[in-house]
């Protein structure tokens, strides 16, 4: 928790964005947030982040579409990655993992759970 | 022959040797005597007694035929009778006509209205084409009789009271005949009766036939006289074989249809004419033009009738097939239709809860979210801290509300979907009741847990911590302060048994049946207020029958309640 990262955040809800960016700031890391799925590839194209915490339900590329283009680039296929998500069946917690999720946080969820997961997946 | 043995054999039997015996007696008899005139008489007698006997007997549903065919038999017996007395008693000739005659001549109504009676009996008025084929043989018949019996026999003489007897066997024939053919076409030709009744008829016919062409040939004693005697005999036989029954019983009767051997007789009957033309041609006798030209045109009317029928069944048929192959379309169109609609509605279902999962969770993500951050804050008040405690706790609900609608949707749809994999229950329910912990301790009830090892099941462990968190929380629910619950979990038998015990308000008798039905909630639950959907148990049932387990509750009111489940251990042996 020592060390300052950067955490690039999307999520197409401004509120639950807001929520998470605070979560991430009071651990003490840099946040970069955007909207959508596009939004977040070219914004890690600029600047790459130390993890990324992603919504599954986004316009324009959807959470899971995002997590398989940065597996498939080299210089991302090791990035950290947390699923975000409302929907709540086991079988979309399977396809999130089976495309390559680091961990998987089910909304609503508690900030300080998220802010647990995040700061061991910086570890 | 024993008393017994008579008794064993069928009536009809019987009465056929017996009768054949009587007719062979009565060729051994001295020809022409008082004797043979006597054995004739009562073989004659014999046989309308035989069918009064027979109707008695068997019973059929229209008896009113069979007496019908007593009288024409007895009526004949009587002309027998009369005709002997005009040589042993009168000692003369009978004259022409005699009233021997008379009797002749008033069986043949007799036996041929008791036949039609049996025909409309038997068949159901509809079968115009059976009536058509009948007609047409008949007709067949009547044309050869008149152009090679009648006719001739009428030839010679002007008298006219003489000819009209003469003419009456042959027409009278041509009744019976007609009547049998009839009968032929309903369903009835398959009985035994109706055989013995068709031999004793051709006989009798046959043999009128013979006689009635040269009557000078046959003086006194003749081997005709066995046709005439068998006729008698097997119509007796007739009536005593029970299946006589089945000949005036009502029978569906199946389509006529066109076979080969009907084709074939339809062909002679309508070559009737010309193979008529082509014999007086041979023999050169005169062609009686008029009767064979009258005979002819009513074949031909005949005939078109059989061929515009046929057409017009046809016609019936195709359209008929055409309009039951355009239902089928249209009920297949509607099919398709309903179809589409069924997976429109189904779509839109899985639309609805999508958006119970997503855009329900998604505001309360926000609320349960930041309340959290503002409970973290250590310059709340104590009032703030307890306002916002109602709130999360309330948030709290809405959120199992919907987790619940969302289960029950999915469960509705058929798509709970479970992921099985090696379970140690035992953790779970350990794990659980430690999570429970808090509530209960808040409520000021006593949690207590028993968990012995059990065999690993394969069980969905997401399910299971629903299962137990549903079954627990109803149980510190329900049970009021100082109360106690108690969960344990042991192997009986082939069964891991759960089970949730408290010793709180209890549920009603006549309420247990009706405590896992959806949206069900007992009258202690409501009547208290206490907060609920009547899902969970709903919920709970439907985990556990989704495992090939089973759910049960005993409780008193007042008392307490306990849940108990039983879950079937897959794996024998394999204990963890």
């Amino acid at each position: 928790m020592s060390v300052r990262r950067l955490v690039l955040i999307a999520d197409d809800d401004e509120d639950v964005l807001a929520l998470v960016r605070a979560t991430i700031e009071r651990s003490g890391h840099e946040v970069m947030a955007v909207g959508d799925g596009a939004a977040a590839l070219s914004a890690m194209a600029e600047r790459r982040p130390d993890l990324a915490v992603l919504d599954i339900a986004m316009p324009e590329l959807d959470g899971l579409e995002v997590l398989r283009r940065l597996r498939a680039d080299d210089e991302t296929k090791d990035l950290p990655v947390i699923l975000l998500t409302a929907q709540a069946q086991a079988a979309d917690v399977e396809r999130g993992f089976a495309t390559g999720a680091s961990a998987y946080v089910r909304k609503p969820f508690s900030p300080r759970d998220l802010a647990t997961r995040v700061d061991d997946l910086l570890a | 022959m024993t008393a017994a043995g008579l008794r064993t054999m069928p009536l009809a039997r019987v009465y056929l040797v017996a009768g054949i015996t009587a007719t062979g007696l009565y060729f051994l008899l001295p020809w022409d005597s008082l004797a043979q005139a006597i054995l004739y008489d009562v073989i004659g007698l014999s046989a309308a007694a035989a069918v009064v006997a027979g109707t008695r007997i068997n019973r059929p549903s229209l008896p009113v035929a069979w007496y019908l065919f007593a009288a024409g038999l007895f009526a004949f017996a009587a002309g027998d009778v009369l005709f002997n007395l005009y040589a042993w008693a009168w000692h003369r000739d009978p004259p022409i006509p005699s009233i021997a005659d008379v009797f002749y001549l008033a069986g043949y109504p007799f036996l041929t209205l008791g036949l039609v009676l049996l025909v409309l009996r038997v068949r159901p008025g509809d079968r115009r084409v059976g009536m058509i084929d009948a007609t047409l043989l008949t007709v067949a018949f009547a044309i050869c009789q008149w152009i090679f019996v009648m006719h001739p026999l009428i030839a010679g003489s002007s008298d006219w009271v003489a000819n009209v007897v003469a003419l009456s066997y042959p027409a009278m024939d041509v009744l019976l005949l007609a009547a049998l053919v009839f009968l032929a076409l309903t369903p009835a030709w398959r009985t035994v009766s109706y055989r013995y009744l068709t031999a004793s008829i051709l006989l009798l016919v046959v043999v009128d036939e013979i006689y009635g062409i040269s009557p000078g040939s046959f003086p006194g004693t003749s081997w005709l006289d066995a046709g005439w005697l068998l006729s008698y005999v097997l119509w007796g036989v007739a009536a005593l074989h029970p299946s006589m029954r089945d000949l005036s019983r009502r029978q569906a009767a199946r389509g006529q249809r066109l076979t080969n051997v009907r084709l074939l007789v339809l062909a002679v009957a309508v070559a009737t004419v010309p193979i008529i033309l082509v014999i007086e041609r041979f023999v050169e006798r005169e062609v009686d033009a008029l009767a064979l030209a009258i005979g002819s045109a009513v074949l031909s009317a005949l005939v078109l009738l059989r061929l515009s029928g046929m057409i017009r069944s046809l016609d019936r048929h195709r359209r008929s097939e055409r309009s039951a192959r355009a239902e089928a379309e249209s009920a297949h169109k509607e099919l398709a239709l309903k179809n589409e609609q069924l997976v429109e509605a189904d779509r839109l279902k899985d639309e609805f809860v999508a958006l119970i999962s997503h855009d329900l969770r998604t505001p309360l993500t926000s609320i349960m979210g930041y309340l959290e951050l503002v409970l973290d804050d250590h310059n709340l008040s104590e009032e703030q801290r307890g306002y916002l405690s109602i709130v999360d706790r309330n948030a709290d609900r809405l959120l199992h509300l919907v987790n619940d609608l969302l289960f029950v949707a999915r469960l509705e749809a058929g798509q709970l979907d479970l992921h099985p994999s090696e379970l140690d229950l035992a953790a779970v329910v350990r794990q659980s009741v430690a999570e429970a912990e808090p509530r209960a301790a808040a409520r000021g009830v006593e949690l207590a847990c028993e968990a012995s090892d059990v065999p690993a099941l394969k069980a969905d462990k997401g399910r299971m911590f629903q299962l137990l968190d549903n079954l627990v929380s109803n149980a510190i629910k329900f049970t009021p302060e100082g109360g106690d619950v108690r969960v344990s979990l042991a192997r009986v038998n082939g069964f891991v048994r759960l089970e949730v015990a408290d010793n709180g308000i209890g549920i009603d008798a006549d309420e247990q049946q009706r405590l896992f039905e959806r949206f069900f909630r007992a009258s202690t639950a409501s009547d208290q207020q206490i907060p609920g959907t009547g899902l969970g148990l709903y919920i709970a049932r439907a985990i556990v029958e989704a495992h090939d387990g089973s759910i049960s509750v005993e409780s008193v009111s007042g008392e307490g309640t306990s849940f108990r489940i039983d879950l079937p251990v897959e794996q024998v042996g394999s204990t963890t």
